[in-house]
């Protein structure tokens, strides 16, 4: 009795807490940054914030988009960043080589980026466990390697090792515009998992996730299935990409084609409960909030004892490592589990997730 | 012709190190059933520490071999026992993901004691070569297919010839029987992956020879590794060697193809790599269980 109590208020508490960050997020930049710096909101009278703001929902999207293969189907998709270079690509060239307006070359990067998971997901959907996580990761590697490198009578077609350039998208509050349109993504991204949660086609995949031969013995179609749901995830990866394209007017193999990406929406999805709606958003602020940080991005920031400036990155990518090491050992059902009221962090939790696991 | 038997003998050579990634990878996909994503940067660990004794000590690199293999054996029974047992019944992406932050940690460990420089280990004998008519065999890398061919063959007896090896065998066939029959899976969990991290010092050395190194070059070994063991077909020594050298020979003869130059080399193994899994998955030497 006392448990459920305070389950619904943890719960009820987490739920205000994130609808007014939400909302806070979502109307304080309407206030223009002179006015803000004015009288000195706090976090938005920096510019810089605000970038990272647009960066943060990026990863939402990213995160919410692997968690349908990954999270809900269950296949661990490692090479989701193909779909985000290839949204990236597609609209990068159409705008940049063909000179359409941004608008019209953005819905293609979605269809695109899903038309080549069908593509690969066919023969790569058929592997499981590790040999499907390697190979797609081998095919995001390979295409940001072709990307990069596939010349036509000398010259590079995709701008080569030196990126692409973007015109400027023209507009007024361009940071404004992107920032809206990334919201957007993400509530399509969440949007799209919340009816996948609760239609035929996502109890089909969960069935998959569960046991692959059962599902497909009580008729699910398992192949169409599993392309669908990458084609998917492709889709919403795809969009990020193409707004990303735009809004950074440059691109190349190590910002669209990163391994690291692959692994960061990962690790939100895990970090915030794999298999929700809301849990990849949530971890992907706080783990993006949590790089910046110790990045030195942030306005607020601290110094680290005993660490140059120089080295400040290095130990900040040796800080991640570990807590990504941590999180695996200790939360493996992501920190949702506390704020959605069903447990408690305590060292009972910690102890018992790590006894379940090891040897 | 001749350019022929060239690209052939280049290929088996460029084929010795991806032996020597392969069977330390494949030991322990094969029984820990861990894709180790941190296997580059072990093998980065090894080319380091040949790197060190050779600069500091004046030491012949290839003595330096059985050094790197002790250090890293040391490291991965001590990474095995304390960090990766604790997950090792978890899903699958969980001993990817913590992998994955093993390998951070160790390249930006590296990058902060050694920076991001290039090093190279280059003994007297290193541009020396062998010559009959137009063909050239480098000394260096002729050196490293021995040294790989020995270190598999060194592998293989220790895991049908001795206890441990048996008990390693054992574990890969069925966990919960060797557990009955009084094998301790902490300790032997942790010696194979000891092992494999061995395999991955002494590749190192071998690197370190060949190329110039820096803290993050050990990642695309990781992902080459990982092909050679699917193409030779996981379970068996002997089959890795044969990915090891078929990978060798597909990476020289695509790079001589005109117009691709030496880009393609991920696009050409990753291609290999899918093919075989989709039409063979036992791999070219594997038998199906």
């Amino acid at each position: 009795m006392d448990s459920v109590a305070s389950a619904l208020r943890w719960r009820r508490i987490f739920l205000i807490v994130g609808a007014i960050l939400a909302a806070y997020a979502l109307l304080a930049p309407l206030t223009s940054t002179d006015f803000a710096q004015s009288i000195n909101v706090p976090l938005l009278a920096d510019k810089l914030w605000f970038r990272i703001a647009t960066y943060i929902v990026m990863f939402i999207v990213l995160a919410t988009a692997w968690n349908i293969i990954g999270g809900i189907t269950g296949y661990a998709a490692f090479g989701n960043v193909a779909f985000f270079g290839i949204g990236a690509y597609t609209t990068g060239m159409l705008i940049a080589k063909a000179h359409w307006p941004f608008l019209l070359a953005l819905p293609l990067a979605p269809v695109l980026a899903s038309l080549f998971a069908v593509l690969v997901g066919l023969p790569l959907l058929r592997l499981r466990g590790h040999y499907f996580a390697v190979a797609s990761l081998g095919v995001g590697v390979a295409l940001g390697e072709l990307v990069q490198n596939i010349d036509y009578n000398g010259t590079p077609v995709f701008g080569g090792a030196s990126g692409l350039f973007l015109p400027i998208y023209s507009i007024d509050n361009r940071g404004l515009y992107f920032f809206y349109l990334m919201c957007a993504a993400a509530a399509i991204a969440m949007g799209v998992t919340w009816w996948v949660l609760r239609s035929r086609f996502g109890y089909g995949l969960i069935a998959i996730r569960e046991n692959e031969e059962a599902a497909a013995v009580l008729g699910v179609n398992t192949t169409a299935f599993k392309v669908a749901a990458f084609a998917l995830a492709a889709a919403l990866t795809g969009l990020a990409g193409g707004i990303f394209s735009q809004w950074n007017v440059f691109i190349n193999q190590d910002n669209v084609f990163s391994i690291e990406y692959n692994v960061q929406m990962i690790l939100m999805a895990l970090l915030g409960g794999t298999g929700t709606v809301f849990g990849p958003a949530a971890g992907a602020v706080l783990l993006q909030l949590l790089i910046q940080f110790l990045g030195g991005s942030l306005p607020i920031s601290i110094e680290l004892p005993f660490v140059s400036t120089n080295a400040r990155p290095i130990v900040a990518q040796i800080i991640l490592g570990l807590l990504l090491i941590a999180v695996v050992i200790f939360i493996p059902r992501g920190v949702i589990d506390f704020f959605g009221g069903r447990t408690r962090l305590s060292w009972s939790y910690l102890r018992r997730s790590l006894r379940e696991t090891s040897l | 012709m001749t350019d022929f038997v060239q690209l052939v003998i280049l290929g088996l050579l460029a084929g010795g190190v991806y032996v020597a990634v392969g069977v330390g990878f494949g030991l322990v996909w094969g029984v820990l059933n861990i894709v180790n994503l941190a296997h580059g940067a072990l093998v980065i660990i090894g080319g380091y520490l040949t790197w060190l004794l050779f600069t500091t000590f004046h030491l012949d690199p290839f003595l330096t071999l059985p050094l790197d293999a002790v250090a890293l054996f040391l490291l991965g029974y001590a990474l095995q026992r304390g960090v990766i047992n604790r997950v090792i019944r978890a899903p699958l992406l969980f001993t990817f993901l913590l992998t994955f932050g093993l390998t951070l940690v160790i390249v930006n460990v590296l990058l902060l004691v050694f920076g991001s420089d290039f090093r190279s280990v280059t003994p007297s004998y290193a541009g020396a070569s062998l010559e009959f008519g137009r063909v050239v065999v480098p000394y260096v890398r002729l050196a490293s297919l021995v040294v790989a061919i020995g270190l598999a063959a060194g592998l293989a007896f220790m895991l049908n010839r001795t206890r441990t090896g048996l008990a390693i065998q054992a574990i890969a066939a069925d966990r919960e029987a060797a557990q009955l029959v009084g094998i301790d899976l902490r300790h032997a969990y942790a010696v194979t992956y000891g092992l494999g991290a061995a395999c991955a010092g002494v590749a190192g050395g071998l690197i370190a020879m060949i190329q110039a190194i820096t803290p993050t070059a050990g990642q695309p070994y990781t992902l080459q590794a990982f092909v050679v063991v699917i193409l030779g077909g996981l379970g068996r020594v002997s089959a890795t060697v044969v990915g090891g050298l078929v990978f060798g020979l597909v990476e020289v003869f695509g790079q001589s193809i005109p117009g691709s130059g030496s880009v393609f080399t991920n696009a050409i193994a990753f291609g290999l790599m899918v093919i075989v899994l989709v039409t063979r998955p036992q791999g070219l030497m594997g038998r199906l269980h």
